[in-house]
């Protein structure tokens, strides 16, 4: 019986170069690093270092993302005046901003004012569709199912329409997410207020939920692979037909616990349909706010389901007239 | 177990441990408020610690002054704001304003002591015009300030200028390309002065509306767009810091705009920012044309991590916001009255331009305090009445 031996991982294996079950016709690429073993990487995972098939999307993602990098990196630099230490300071403030309202949906606005934001957002598009073919095309190489690349695509979705289709939607690149640690943060904060509280959009509601429930899953799968390993248990499709096994007792832990187990097959489809959900979702959920819904939390009192609470005030004043009032001209002050 | 792998845990407890004992840490006291019907979470938080020596010593009230006697008028010269109070309470106020904004400099701050009467001296022009305002405040504005009121030493605090006010900003040249630098106070001291001031200029200078959330459920193009919404956003958070409360000191977060939801509060924040848009546009912007100003900005000594533009002297003129007056509490100086003191610093005039009575801060301060008897000893407000009220 196997007896645990490192910190993350119970068993390291180390033999010689594994060149795959099969020949494909894909190049791979070899130099000029070697094929190795790792002991530090064997201790959270296989201990063989390559051999990557990076391919020509591969090239051309890690490239396009490299521009878009480089483009934010330097915009973010140039905005400190290119003194190093400031960039370090003050990183995690600083933005690439989509261009200002007033250049609507323009692709090329002034270079200082979105231009730089549009094209980081193309080269950026780019690699990661670039990346999403080259998933897929190895799947296929590896005689695999395509069910990574459609979980990854929709990332994308909720990418694309957060950037790029609400944008349009709306008339405005000013509408789409800058790219900035803090500033990102700001965009979403200050999204949910501008539409009446976003924790009342059900498509949110779906997306989180499909979200906790992912790490739910995770949580359950992942606890009862590990508590089943001393059976044998991460060998697991080997044993599913056969009784008193690591993978039998995992299912009467559940089905003692809850009435009921999901099958070895089955948890894996739960777990990719609640991650694929949960960009799929919030994806409607973006797109529908202010292109439809102009104020989650009306929306929710006009089909009942955000409760009304008592006010603990007596005699409240009158709103302000000019509260209303909102047609006024939005003035900017030169600074 | 191996001795390695006992060394690793052994390694991650005592650095477990390190982080627990090294760091100070300590427990603020504070005091909650509940602001809304239960089940939402909106409770004020009121730290002790906000309870710093700027807002907990208060000058001494000098003697009072004969009262009766010749006006000021008739005795001295040039007497132009004050032409409503005595001789001797004219000059024993005029001992408190010294003391409360040039305790240091002395009366020649303002006057040539050769000439007293003589207006030579741009900062008695500029001590004048503020009076003006002070007087300006605690009639027109009354709704606002009062019961606590307003004097010179709610913002100065014995410095001539106040600790907490906003300069705009004059940021460096926008080169064609690249270059976009964020309008930030890299060297501030606080929170307040780093970010953008931006804000400040759309809501504390000019009259923009504050309403970026829809009225309606669904599209209605109605409302400002997401960049408009970014300054209401900051303008309002640089707001509750300023007067020391989050955001369900006015607001239920679950609806900010619903004024029905609102506490008591909100129509007196409303009323605020007309308040100090008053001030900074009628009292301190004409300022500058009386005494431009040159500030010394945050790093005397030039420091790497400072930009270029944020070092040695700024011109412009310091504007208002809640915070010259707040300095991060609900009610200035925990509310102690000092205008009561001196009458001379309330001047005649009827409420401003657009004041309505249920902007009132003592009226909706009540409101406030019915709620909280309303929520009985049942309810979360253990320690009481916030540290404005009374300690």
């Amino acid at each position: 019986m196997a007896r645990f031996h490192t910190l993350y991982t119970a068993i390291v294996l180390e033999g010689p170069i594994e060149r795959g079950l099969h020949p494909t016709p894909l190049p791979r690429i070899r130099g000029p690093l070697p094929i190795i073993h790792s002991r530090l990487f064997g201790r959270i995972g296989e201990t063989q270092i390559g051999p990557i098939r990076l391919g020509y999307d591969g090239l051309l993602s890690v490239f396009c993302g490299f521009i878009a990098i480089e483009i934010i990196g330097l915009n973010m630099w140039a905005s400190v005046g290119w003194n190093p230490l400031r960039f370090i300071k003050l990183l995690p403030f600083l933005a690439l901003d989509p261009p200002p309202a007033r250049y609507g949906l323009q692709i090329f606005p002034p270079l200082h004012e979105g231009g730089w934001w549009l094209m980081a957002g193309f080269f950026l598009t780019a690699a990661i569709f670039a990346w999403w073919f080259r998933l897929y095309r190895l799947a296929r190489a590896d005689e695999l199912g395509t069910h990574i690349p459609w979980c990854f695509a929709s990332a994308i979705w909720l990418y694309l329409v957060l950037g790029f289709i609400r944008p349009i939607l709306m008339g405005s690149w000013s509408e789409a997410v800058p790219f900035g640690i803090v500033p990102h943060l700001n965009w979403t904060a200050t999204f949910s207020v501008r539409y009446g509280n976003l924790f009342y959009n059900p498509f949110h509601m779906l997306s989180i939920t499909f979200l906790y429930g992912s790490a739910v899953l995770f949580g359950m799968h992942g606890g009862t692979i590990l508590a089943v390993t001393k059976f044998g248990g991460d060998r697991e499709t080997h044993e599913i037909a056969h009784r008193g096994t690591a993978a039998e007792r995992a299912s009467l832990f559940w089905r003692w616990t809850m009435g009921f187990n999901a099958s070895y097959e089955s948890i894996h489809r739960w777990a990719w349909w609640f991650a694929t959900l949960t960009t799929l979702t919030g994806g409607i959920g973006i797109l529908i706010t202010g292109t439809v819904v102009d104020d989650w939390y009306l929306w929710g009192v006009k089909h009942g389901f955000a409760p009304q609470y008592p006010s603990i005030y007596r005699d409240l004043p009158p709103e302000p007239k000019e509260a209303i009032d909102v047609k006024k001209p939005f003035i900017v002050v030169p600074r | 177990m191996k001795w390695s792998t006992a060394a690793v845990f052994a390694g991650v407890g005592v650095a477990g441990i390190l982080a627990i004992i090294v760091p100070d840490w300590h427990r603020p006291g504070y005091s909650e408020q509940q602001t809304a019907f239960r089940g939402q979470n909106n409770v004020q938080f009121y730290t002790r610690a906000e309870a710093s020596p700027i807002n907990t010593v208060i000058p001494a009230v000098l003697p009072a002054a004969a009262e009766d006697g010749p006006k000021a008028t008739e005795v001295y010269k040039n007497v132009k704001v004050l032409t409503d109070v005595n001789a001797a309470e004219f000059m024993r106020l005029q001992q408190a304003l010294t003391n409360w904004v040039s305790p240091k400099q002395g009366c020649a701050f303002c006057h040539n002591t050769q000439d007293w009467a003589s207006d030579e001296k741009r900062t008695k022009l500029v001590a004048r015009r503020m009076l003006e305002m002070t007087r300006y405040v605690n009639s027109a504005w009354g709704g606002h300030v009062n019961p606590t009121g307003v004097t010179c030493y709610t913002c100065h605090r014995g410095q001539p200028v106040p600790a907490e006010v906003w300069w705009p900003r004059v940021l460096p040249e926008q080169k064609k390309f690249l270059d976009k630098f964020e309008p930030w106070e890299e060297g501030a001291p606080t929170v307040t002065r780093f970010f953008p001031n931006a804000g400040f200029d759309e809501y504390y200078l000019q009259d923009n509306p504050v309403a970026v959330v829809s009225k309606t459920a669904l599209r209605s193009n109605d409302v400002g767009s997401y960049p408009v919404a970014v300054r209401v956003y900051e303008m309002m958070m640089q707001m509750s810091l300023q007067i020391g409360v989050n955001c369900g000191y006015c607001h239920a977060s679950r609806a900010f705009q619903d004024w029905n939801q609102s506490t008591p509060m909100r129509w007196v924040g409303y009323y605020s920012l007309r308040l100090i848009r008053d001030l900074n546009r009628n009292y301190l912007l004409p300022l500058s044309t009386v005494m431009p100003q040159q500030r010394e900005l945050v790093h005397p000594t030039p420091v790497p991590v400072i930009p270029i533009n944020e070092r040695g002297q700024q011109p412009g003129n310091a504007l208002l916001t809640c915070e010259t007056c707040h300095y991060r509490l609900p009610n200035p100086m925990n509310g102690v009255n000092m205008v009561k003191d001196y009458p001379g610093l309330v001047g005649h005039d009827g409420p401003a331009k657009g004041w309505d009575d249920s902007g009132s801060s003592a009226a909706n301060q009540k409101r406030m305090e019915e709620a909280q008897a309303l929520l009985g000893p049942g309810d979360p407000n253990p320690n009481g009445k916030p540290i404005g009220a009374a300690e």
